[in-house]
């Protein structure tokens, strides 16, 4: 069942007052490679019209369409006619659903890497003797204490769950 | 002019050979690249902005308040350039964002102000052009290219204030300085489909699978990109695919930098071409190109 939720919608247009600049065209979801493979299963239209209902428990619990299939090829955005910042929209729902702990889990994986080491991608040891035989330098990445302190105080380290099911 | 480089996370702790190409064309070309300590995961724009939009900017300033050469910031790889042009035009356009980044900022005893430049590596070398042409020793004579231009090097075209977000050009012109054929085909314009592996790996199997096709299609023999996201969509799943579905992919997949070096004249060993996983060797032999 749809329900719509005020605070939901008030919630994306503060963060983003151009979603309520859609007149539902749909340019977006004939430009979208995405859409075009699930042969319209996700429908950047779709989240546009419910985020603009306010209908949270589609977007966030149910994800009809999944905000998490949209490619960030940011096409949709270079073609609408209304300028609604469609990528920027979904990203938000999507903090939202990272916020409820509805996130697939590569882009925890990702989160837990930058936490405990500043980088996505930690230098293996494999890597350092590859990257000697190839003649480049060992540059140092960020102290991980000061990472850390950024990604508590955005919040960012409360959404992390400590380890992956 | 010199520039900081910002070196990111996929290109030196996973593909450094991406690393050493574009290092020997800069170097060659007279510019100096300033290696810097301290810096985070840019951090990833397919990533970590989708969870959480507000440490995005704010390890984003803090990268971008390390630099202070006078170029700005270069990077190799699109979806860093997109994340550092992206957090200067967050701050620069909402001072609240601007207020909001610098009290996080503040606790770490940082600040930024938005103003340090980012550049992607192929716009300096479009800037450079001219010179490029004039160092190629051995032309590209052969090499019949699919230019894959990849999204974030484009778009947003507001953030990333460069080519043209639908008909770009500057890569084809690059490749064509070196004297290789840029070959069009239908779905140049598409995403390559690695950021949507994390959510759905068959659909993004789907959409590397689609370009590919196109690509075969067009008698293309080889791929260029300038992003490492794309490198690997289209380098790790052709095995993939041809084991899935019964193609014949063999495509070798190519960094703007490699062919730029192949043609000033570097050899493949000091390129680190043995770390492909689909070897040019082939093509070289093909097409009686011997660099």
């Amino acid at each position: 069942m749809s329900v719509i939720n005020f605070k939901f919608r008030n919630e994306v247009l503060r963060h983003n007052a151009s979603l309520s600049y859609c007149y539902q065209c749909s340019t977006c979801s004939g430009g979208c490679p995405v859409a075009l493979i699930t042969k319209g299963k996700y429908n950047p239209r779709k989240i546009i019209e419910e985020a603009i209902l306010g209908l949270q428990n589609k977007l966030v619990e149910d994800q009809e369409p999944n905000s998490w299939l949209c490619s960030t090829c940011q096409k949709c955005v270079e073609l609408c006619p209304q300028k609604v910042e469609l990528t920027e929209i979904f990203i938000l729902i999507k903090n939202l659903c990272f916020e409820s702990g509805k996130v697939p889990d590569a882009f925890i994986a990702q989160g837990q890497a930058v936490l405990e080491n500043g980088v996505a991608i930690p230098y293996s040891k494999a890597i350092l003797t590859r990257r000697d035989k190839l003649g480049l330098p060992t540059i140092k990445t960020a102290p991980v204490d000061e990472i850390k302190q950024i990604l508590v105080e955005t919040k960012f380290e409360k959404h992390i769950p400590k380890g992956l099911e | 002019m010199a520039y900081d480089l910002f070196l990111g996370c996929v290109i030196p702790a996973r593909l450094p050979f991406l690393e050493t190409s574009s290092r020997k064309v800069f170097e060659k070309l007279g510019i100096k690249l300033n290696d810097v300590d301290g810096f985070s995961c840019c951090p990833d724009p397919t990533g970590i902005e989708l969870i959480d939009h507000k440490a995005w900017l704010a390890l984003g300033a803090r990268n971008l308040s390390l630099c202070n050469t006078n170029g700005g910031v270069l990077s190799f790889c699109s979806g860093c350039v997109e994340t550092l042009k992206g957090v200067n035009y967050a701050i620069n356009k909402d001072s609240r964002v601007k207020e909001e980044v610098n009290n996080v900022l503040k606790k770490v005893g940082k600040s930024y102000d938005g103003k340090v430049g980012v550049k992607h590596f192929a716009e300096l070398l479009y800037e450079y052009i001219d010179k490029v042409k004039a160092y190629v020793d051995k032309p590209l004579d052969g090499f019949k290219v699919a230019v894959h231009y990849g999204c974030h090097y484009l778009r947003p075209s507001e953030v990333i204030n460069w080519d043209d977000p639908f008909e770009p050009k500057t890569v084809d012109e690059i490749i064509r300085a070196l004297g290789a054929e840029s070959v069009d085909y239908e779905m140049k314009m598409e995403c390559c489909g690695n950021p949507v592996e994390k959510s759905d790996k068959e659909l993004s199997l789907l959409m590397i699978d689609q370009k590919l096709k196109a690509i075969q299609e067009s008698g293309a023999n080889c791929v260029v990109v300038v992003c490492p996201a794309c490198y690997q969509q289209y380098e790790f799943n052709q095995r993939e695919l041809n084991k899935q579905n019964e193609s014949n992919y063999d495509f070798p997949i190519f960094y703007l930098s490699e062919l730029v070096a192949l043609a000033f004249g570097f050899k493949p060993e000091e390129l680190g071409f043995n770390f492909h996983r689909i070897r040019p060797t082939k093509l070289f032999e093909s097409i009686k190109f011997s660099p």
